[in-house]
């Protein structure tokens, strides 16, 4: 594994200590703001608790994309990478792009991987800190003036996120069929396992609204999604082996 | 400073507020993440290599490129207090709008309402929260069992997206299935294409949010200006008719 100094492992202290602080700023500034305009402290705990389950899988494979990058950048860097901005597919490509993914890679590749990958997600940040309000200004004007036309938005940018996601799963798992694909941080893709995860996350889904209409349980409405994630990536880590043998 | 910590009473105060803490810790995260390269080479005691950094300047731009787009197309979903949150937390499209969707619509929040906006921020706060703890607690064991930790999950970690999206797609479908219906079938002939085409490695779930996005967006527009004509001509028949009435009586 490569180094890690100690003045890193502070920095990255520091950012989460400051994303947890900013967390909660925005947590207890909302939660008073629901409270203003009447909404009942049921709803607020509700929300809060479906949040918490809800992130609990999905943060896990961010764990091991620590764990993938940990033998090339060490542990420091890839936390602090994954911790703010980063996803794993980012982070590698930059790292990739900068010859750093490899056991040979000298410090000041290292170096470049970390400006490589600190350089290509700042835009976003960026846009926030300068021209958001501006922008949202803008959004909130058209909102007031015609609310159906920024619905439209709204549901048209939610829509095609939904349409762009499940194709792209639906037809990279399709060509993906006895063609594994293998990436630069050496995870392997197939596309029986990315269809068979699918279905099964809409089949629990169903079944879980099922149970929830015909038996009545309102309470499963809370915990439908944690548990189709779950569940279909336990059927997942149960097909890994079936399809690498 | 006194903009920060007072409790506003109007909507457009409470935004403002949101605008003024969510501008000054983009700020301070900003620094904080452009401080590590410099720390990193200090530590070190190298330079980076500039011939090498002078080549990642197309791949930087790209991602410069795809930020700026992802900023403004999340705007509209993410609220005020979601949008600074999820711009220095990260993992917006597979976890921050996917666990706010979940709590508005566990809710039943009314879209474009203040209500979905609080709700929002205050799922991707949680979000954000226990993501950060997770990957504080999960890098004690990494550093003792990173072999075995990695060899378990590194193999299921593709198949998360899938896992998320099928069930939160059953959940949402009824609400957008008539403006949804367009994107998705263009995008299934964008990615069939791609893959014919033997480009479809580039048609990354990321590529595919952005396509998606263009699509939904044209075929929306098309359809709200069709509707609105269709509303203008029913309401023009609505206004003739009293005047043809007594034209009609002659």
């Amino acid at each position: 594994m490569k180094e890690s100094y100690v003045i890193i492992y502070i920095i990255g202290a520091i950012i989460a200590a400051m994303i947890i602080g900013m967390s909660v700023v925005f947590l207890v500034k909302a939660i008073k703001r629901a409270k203003a305009i009447g909404m009942d402290k049921k709803s607020i705990t509700e929300t809060v608790k479906n949040s918490a389950i809800f992130s609990i899988v999905p943060s896990i494979p961010i764990v091991v994309g620590i764990g993938i990058m940990m033998p090339y950048l060490g542990l420091a860097i890839p936390w602090i990478r994954l911790t703010v901005i980063g996803a794993l597919q980012y982070e590698v490509s930059a790292a990739f792009a900068a010859g750093a993914m490899s056991n040979t890679a000298t410090t000041s590749q290292i170096v470049t991987a970390i400006i490589v990958m600190t350089l290509s997600i700042i835009s976003g940040p960026l846009f926030n800190a300068i021209f958001y309000k501006k922008f949202q200004n803008k959004l909130a004007s058209i909102q007031e003036k015609n609310k159906h036309k920024m619905d439209s938005i709204t549901g048209a940018l939610l829509a095609g996120m939904l349409a762009g996601i499940i194709s792209a799963l639906i037809v990279g798992g399709a060509f993906g069929v006895g063609a594994p694909i293998t990436d630069t941080s050496g995870i392997t893709t197939y596309g029986e396992i990315t269809l068979i995860t699918l279905s099964t996350s809409v089949i629990i889904m169903l079944i879980c609204g099922a149970i929830m209409i015909l038996g009545k349980q309102k309470w499963i409405e809370s915990y439908a999604l944690p548990i189709s994630i779950l569940g279909s990536l336990l059927v997942a880590l149960a097909f890994v082996p079936v399809f690498a043998a | 400073m006194k903009n920060l910590f007072y409790t506003p009473e109007k909507r457009d105060d409470y935004n403002n507020q949101m605008h003024s803490l969510g501008r000054l810790f983009t700020w301070i995260a900003l620094a904080m993440i452009v401080l590590v390269p410099v720390a990193y080479a200090l530590a070190a005691g190298k330079q980076p290599d500039w011939a090498l950094l002078a080549n990642c300047l197309p791949f930087i731009a790209g991602y410069w490129a795809i930020g700026l787009i992802e900023a403004v197309s999340y705007a509209p979903l993410l609220g005020t207090g979601g949008q600074y949150l999820s711009f220095i937390t990260g993992n917006i499209a597979n976890l921050k709008l996917p666990c706010a969707i979940n709590s508005q619509n566990v809710l039943k929040v009314e879209q474009g309402s203040e209500k979905q906006e609080i709700v929002t921020t205050i799922s991707i706060a949680v979000s954000s929260i226990v993501t950060t703890i997770i990957i504080l607690i999960g890098l004690i064991p990494l550093l003792i069992f990173q072999n075995e930790i990695v060899s378990v999950l590194k193999p299921i970690s593709p198949y998360v997206m899938p896992s998320i999206f099928g069930g939160l797609t059953m959940v949402v479908i009824a609400k957008y299935y008539k403006i949804a219906i367009i994107p998705f079938l263009g995008c299934i002939v964008v990615c069939v294409l791609g893959y014919s085409l033997g480009f479809g490695s580039s048609l990354s779930v990321a590529t595919m949010i952005i396509i998606g996005m263009v699509i939904s967006g044209i075929s929306t527009t098309l359809l709200y200006r069709a509707q609105k004509k269709k509303k203008a001509s029913l309401e023009s028949a609505k206004v003739m008719s009293p005047t043809d009435t007594p034209n009609e009586e002659k």
